[in-house]
């Protein structure tokens, strides 16, 4: 287990070694402090008062302070502190506002070495002088602030916050004669400790109780302060006025605050309430925490780095009665675990995307901000082994376009308000739309509604005698479409194998039926593709050598895979003349050179790669009924809207839906028209194209969806009488128990339609009120007005 | 193929988490872990700024647009371990509701189709989801899904309204019998679905196994048109699977894999008509990827390209600052 394995640092000459691990106490701690040896830990509290030794693998309890007969109310700690010089000495805060000194050094089992009782209520924080070995400074409920020198049985002097109560007292580092306090009402307080008369400097650093402060190891003028506003502060005391250099905003109180060794930016925090979880910050990533220990199961109430000046290890007490050695690197961190991208995919096709701005400046090869004067100093980054998450996070918001020019969903707003869908013969609709598309370039739906149309207009047109008028005219006329399903101007790759597997088995049989006119086919082809330019827009490749036979194409043109034909536009208007007319050879033979043909073949085109294996089936059987009815292409046309649907153009499927109507609604299943609809109306909806929607709801035949529009309005109708709502029914109220609308002239309930002068309010049915114009047009109701009806 | 439109310079003191567009496409949530939501008016390629919502505590993970026949409504997930409500009225965005039922940071929010009324279901680290739905006059109903995924469920997202069998034969102004569904990604590696029984209770559906480490985000993809269902995912381990499900009972889902990342991926995102895929990967890089017609999935396009531009213009607004 990587997570538990021990960490080894080196300081100065000696060496720390240690892993995550907890011990078990007898009761609640309420302090702890560390040894400067760093290899002894004293827990402090109500019940608790003993120095444990941190192995390597464990803790071993080493000394029980607490002896004595019974217990002493002496011995409930609120706070305990090592002296950092003097490896024997310790002083405890007492619940009963005694201060208590322990001489470790003493012989004999009980260790206590001077009690000094000045303080009348529970002391809250003692202190030693960082580097004056006999000097203690304690801070009371009571409001006053003691400082004892050891060698006197006495306070030297005694500091009054003037306040209610010192939650905190802390020497400076730097400043000898410096110490800060911190009170209950949110100030924070200055004292030269020569100068016991009145402080040097206060000001309000939270609002409510500041629970802790702490100095910064390194920077003489950095004290942090920690609050029950869920605040910690960075003050900047070297100024005049205090600067809030930073704030870090955590989730419950601040009961104690430690900066880390070794990371001048770095500090840790415990709440007192709340929240049983440890933090450690970055100041100047005031939101996120760095890092953050987990184990306690109750409220942490002292935290103590281990040494310091190293960084990576943490002893803390807790509520839940046991003592943790935390190591950094096992921490968890939410910061790691904080997801650093949002992605966000628009309506129009557009993509907003949010990044870390570090790593963005990183890709593009850009210096982050190093030391560039013109950068504001969150933009610089430190490059700090010991802080991994060095610098502040910032993140760039972009939007992109997925296209370019226009957002990609631009055509489909243009197509629905463009579309015609009613109103219009099928020929025109198509035509129409066809052109619509094509304007928009998206030749391969205009191909499709000009295909539409040559399937449903067309052939009706044809006189039967035509088509039927020769095996070899039927035959070529099957070509045009045999041919085309080779072309491919959609998708390329259209999964063309696996159909052709599958048409397999169709297309044996078909060789069969084929067979009488093969060699009237096969001639004809030749004739038509020879010689023509039109073949170097057949797209081949895809098709097996052994499944040419079939198409009965020369395989001299399979061309391997070849992007996908564009086929000149000016063809179009062209084409129905070209299937219109009945198909002779010489004349078939005329339009294989001109470019009309390839124009022709390219509309049937899309059609086919919806599924080759009906298109050759519906060819074969041209063969023999020599006439293609508009129902033979029923399955293509089905395939071929479920494809668009596939392809999420369910515009395309619902709007041939429309168009075409009765002749292929009955092919496809009602629940999936249903679900076109709904999904199409949604769309519509979403780009706030009402009209559009409104219209395809009116034009839809699914029962389901033309009854939207009813659906959601609705009329609420109020009692004219007591003017409240009337709910079950529109005509008598349910609280006044009156019929709301009487009819002047029969004076019986309105059920349905009432009219009414907007000038008098009076009216009555429709019908009533119409006769009763006729012949005066004063009041029915005989309120003398001239009523007026528009 | 990809090019920057707008970059919207959102102020956000620390790191964005999460940008979500609304129903429209025309205003634009983001929030960061600097604990604030701002929403943005990016009309016609602007960026003005029309509220900044304060009231989460912690880092803010997640946000998420209500439809808009509910007026409009915001949620928003937090480390610290609520969830909020947030509504427009007369022009001012406010907080409407307060979730704080979670043990842990909430991860992931995300609304019900509309059809089902105002249903959101939230993810949370103490690896419950909660289900809140408004039940009228201020009022939610929250039922939470208990150990969902151990140690912390990531995503959440709503399969699209389908109803099972048609809709011809519901007597008119009844409510259709909707199958409610969604999938859940977790620190479990799994991918959970979910479905609401008869009795309203919420039953684990399916367990979708293939990711190997943490799932990071899971999209249903919306039904446009398409015949399947289709989910995305994807996690720390790298890779993207798009899961599809072809039987009408929903219980055989296939996953593929889309492709194995050289890092983290942290979202992915479908474009409305499903067609199209968005993932970001721990590269800063947005690929997006499309099915071909045999079933392959292929990268259309890479964002990264325009990145260049990107840190281009960051750089000129901030010099601009200066």
């Amino acid at each position: 287990m990587e997570k538990m394995s021990r960490v080894t640092t080196a300081l100065g000459g000696g060496v720390l070694t240690g892993r995550t691990m907890h011990c078990h106490l007898d009761a609640p701690a309420n302090a702890i402090s560390v040894c400067r040896d760093a290899a002894q830990v004293v827990v402090a509290g109500r019940s608790i008062f003993k120095i444990y030794a941190i192995e390597e693998e464990q803790f071993v309890e080493k000394l029980n302070l607490r002896v004595g007969r019974k217990p002493s109310l002496n011995l409930s700690c609120a706070d305990v502190v090592w002296h950092q010089m003097d490896e024997n000495l310790l002083a405890t805060a007492a619940t009963n506002g005694v201060v208590v000194t322990w001489n470790l050094g003493r012989p004999s089992r009980n260790k206590q070495d001077q009690l000094f009782t000045e303080h009348k209520r529970t002391v809250n924080k003692v202190c030693f002088h960082p580097t004056e070995a006999h000097v203690l400074l304690s801070g009371s409920q009571d409001g006053f602030m003691k400082c004892f020198d050891l060698r006197r049985k006495d306070s030297v002097s005694t500091f009054s916050g003037q306040s209610e109560s010192v939650r905190d007292v802390q020497f400076s580092i730097r400043d000898y004669f410096t110490f800060a306090s911190t009170f209950e009402n949110g100030n924070v307080q200055l004292w030269d400790i020569r100068r016991p008369d009145r402080c040097e400097r206060m000001f309000t650093a939270h609002n409510g109780p500041v629970f802790c402060c702490d100095w910064h190891p390194e920077d003489r003028g950095w004290l942090a302060t920690g609050g029950r506003d869920k605040m910690v502060k960075v003050w900047d005391m070297t100024t005049h006025r205090a600067k809030e250099m930073h704030c870090v905003q955590t989730i419950a109180s601040v009961a104690r605050v430690k900066w880390r060794p070794e990371c001048r930016h770095h500090l840790a925090t415990c709440s007192m309430m709340v929240d049983h979880n440890i933090y450690v910050w970055d100041v100047r990533r005031p939101f996120v925490p760095a890092a953050m220990f987990e184990e306690h199961r109750d409220v942490t109430t002292g935290i103590a780095w281990r040494h310091p000046h190293d960084p990576s290890f943490l002893l803390s007490g807790s509520k839940d009665s046991s003592l943790c050695q935390h190591l950094f690197r096992d921490a968890s961190q939410p910061v790691e675990r904080a997801n650093p991208e949002g992605l966000c995919y628009g309506l129009f096709g557009d993509l907003a995307f949010a990044a870390k701005e570090s790593l963005v400046a990183a890709e593009s090869g850009r210096k982050p901000y190093t030391g560039d004067r013109r950068h504001p100093i969150f933009f610089k980054r430190k490059l700090d082994p010991a802080e991994p998450f060095a610098g502040l996070a910032s993140s760039a918001l972009s939007v992109f376009e997925t296209e370019p020019g226009g957002g990609a969903m631009r055509w489909f707003v243009d197509t629905a308000e463009r579309y015609a869908l009613a109103g219009r013969p099928l020929a025109e609709l198509c035509d129409h739309n066809a052109k619509v598309a094509r304007e928009l370039g998206r030749d391969q739906v205009a191909q499709t509604w000009t295909m539409l149309r040559t399937i449903y207009c067309s052939p009706g047109l044809l006189p039967t005698a035509n088509l039927s008028h020769s095996m070899g005219k039927g035959g070529s006329c099957g070509l045009q479409l045999m041919n085309s399903f080779n072309l491919k101007d959609m998708a390329p790759g259209l999964g063309s194998e696996t159909r052709l597997d599958r048409s397999k088995g169709d297309a044996r049989s078909d060789t069969v039926l084929l067979d009488s006119s093969a060699t009237l086919i096969t001639n004809e082809d030749n004739e038509e593709t020879e010689g023509s330019d039109v073949p170097a827009d057949y797209l081949l490749g895809d098709v097996e050598g052994e499944d040419d036979e079939l198409y009965l194409l020369d395989p001299e043109h399979t061309h391997p895979e070849e992007p996908e034909c564009v086929l000149p536009q000016e063809a179009f208007p062209l084409r129905h003349e070209i299937v219109d007319t009945p198909p002779g050879p010489e004349h078939l033979q005329d339009k294989a050179d001109s470019p009309h043909v390839s124009g022709s073949e390219a509309d049937v085109a899309s059609l086919a790669p919806v599924d080759s294996s009906f298109s050759l089936l519906s060819v074969s059987h041209a063969l023999y009924d020599s006439r293609l009815p508009p129902d033979f292409f029923s399955m293509l046309v089905r395939d071929m809207l479920h494809f668009y649907a596939e392809q999420g153009d369910v515009q395309m499927a619902v709007s041939v839906l429309i168009v075409l109507g009765e002749r292929v609604r009955k092919d496809i299943d009602e629940q999936t028209q249903e679900h076109w609809y709904t999904s199409y109306i949604d769309l519509l909806q979403r780009f706030r194209l009402w009209n559009v929607s409104n219209e395809v709801v009116k034009l839809s035949t699914s029962r389901a969806v033309s009854c939207l529009n009813q659906a959601s309005t609705t009329l609420h109708v109020n009692c004219s009488h007591c003017k409240r709502p009337m709910s079950s029914r529109g005509w008598v109220c349910d609280r006044c128990h009156r019929c709301a609308s009487m009819c002047a002239v029969c004076h019986h309930v309105v059920k349905g339609l009432f009219v009414w002068c907007q000038g008098c309010s009076h009216g009555g049915h429709l019908q009533h009120i119409m006769k009763w114009l006729e012949g005066s047009s004063h009041c029915p109701a005989g309120c003398g007005h001239l009523c007026e009806y528009s | 193929m990809v090019s920057v439109i707008n970059t919207v310079d959102t102020s956000h003191e620390d790191m964005i988490h999460d940008a979500q567009m609304d129903y429209y496409g025309t205003r634009l949530a983001t929030c960061s872990s600097d604990r604030s939501v701002k929403i943005f008016d990016v009309r016609n390629g602007g960026q003005i700024l029309i509220a900044d919502l304060r009231g989460h505590e912690g880092p803010v993970w997640q946000v998420a647009w209500a439809h808009p026949m509910y007026g409009n409504i915001l949620a928003s997930c937090s480390y610290d371990r609520k969830v909020i409500i947030w509504r427009e009225e007369n022009g001012t965005w406010e907080k409407s509701h307060e979730h704080a039922g979670h043990d842990s940071s909430v991860n992931s929010v995300c609304w019900a189709p509309h059809d089902y009324g105002l249903i959101l279901a939230c993810g949370s680290s103490d690896g419950a989801i909660s289900l809140l739905t408004y039940t009228g006059e201020g009022q939610w109903e929250v039922k939470k899904i208990n150990n969902a995924h151990t140690i912390g469920c990531n995503a959440v997202s709503w399969a699209p309204a389908v109803v099972p069998g048609s809709l011809i034969d519901q007597p008119s102004g009844q409510k259709p019998n909707y199958i409610k569904k969604f999938a859940s990604g977790g620190c479990d590696n799994l991918i959970k679905l979910w479905k609401e029984e008869e009795d309203g209770q919420w039953k684990e559906e399916q367990k979708l196994e293939a990711h190997s480490d943490w799932v990071r985000d899971v999209a249903w993809a919306p039904s446009i048109g398409l015949p399947t269902s289709t989910i995305a995912s994807c996690s720390q381990d790298g890779r993207v699977f798009i899961w599809t499900c072809d039987d009408a009972s929903g219980n055989t889902w296939s996953p593929k894999l889309l492709h194995k990342f050289n890092d983290v991926v942290w979202h992915v995102s479908w474009s409305i008509t499903a067609n199209i895929l968005a993932v970001s990967g721990g590269d800063n890089k947005v690929t997006l990827w499309k099915e071909s017609v045999d079933g392959q999935w292929v990268c259309i396009s890479d964002v990264n390209k325009g990145q260049g531009s990107v840190s281009a213009s960051v750089t000129e607004g901030q010099q601009n600052e200066q």
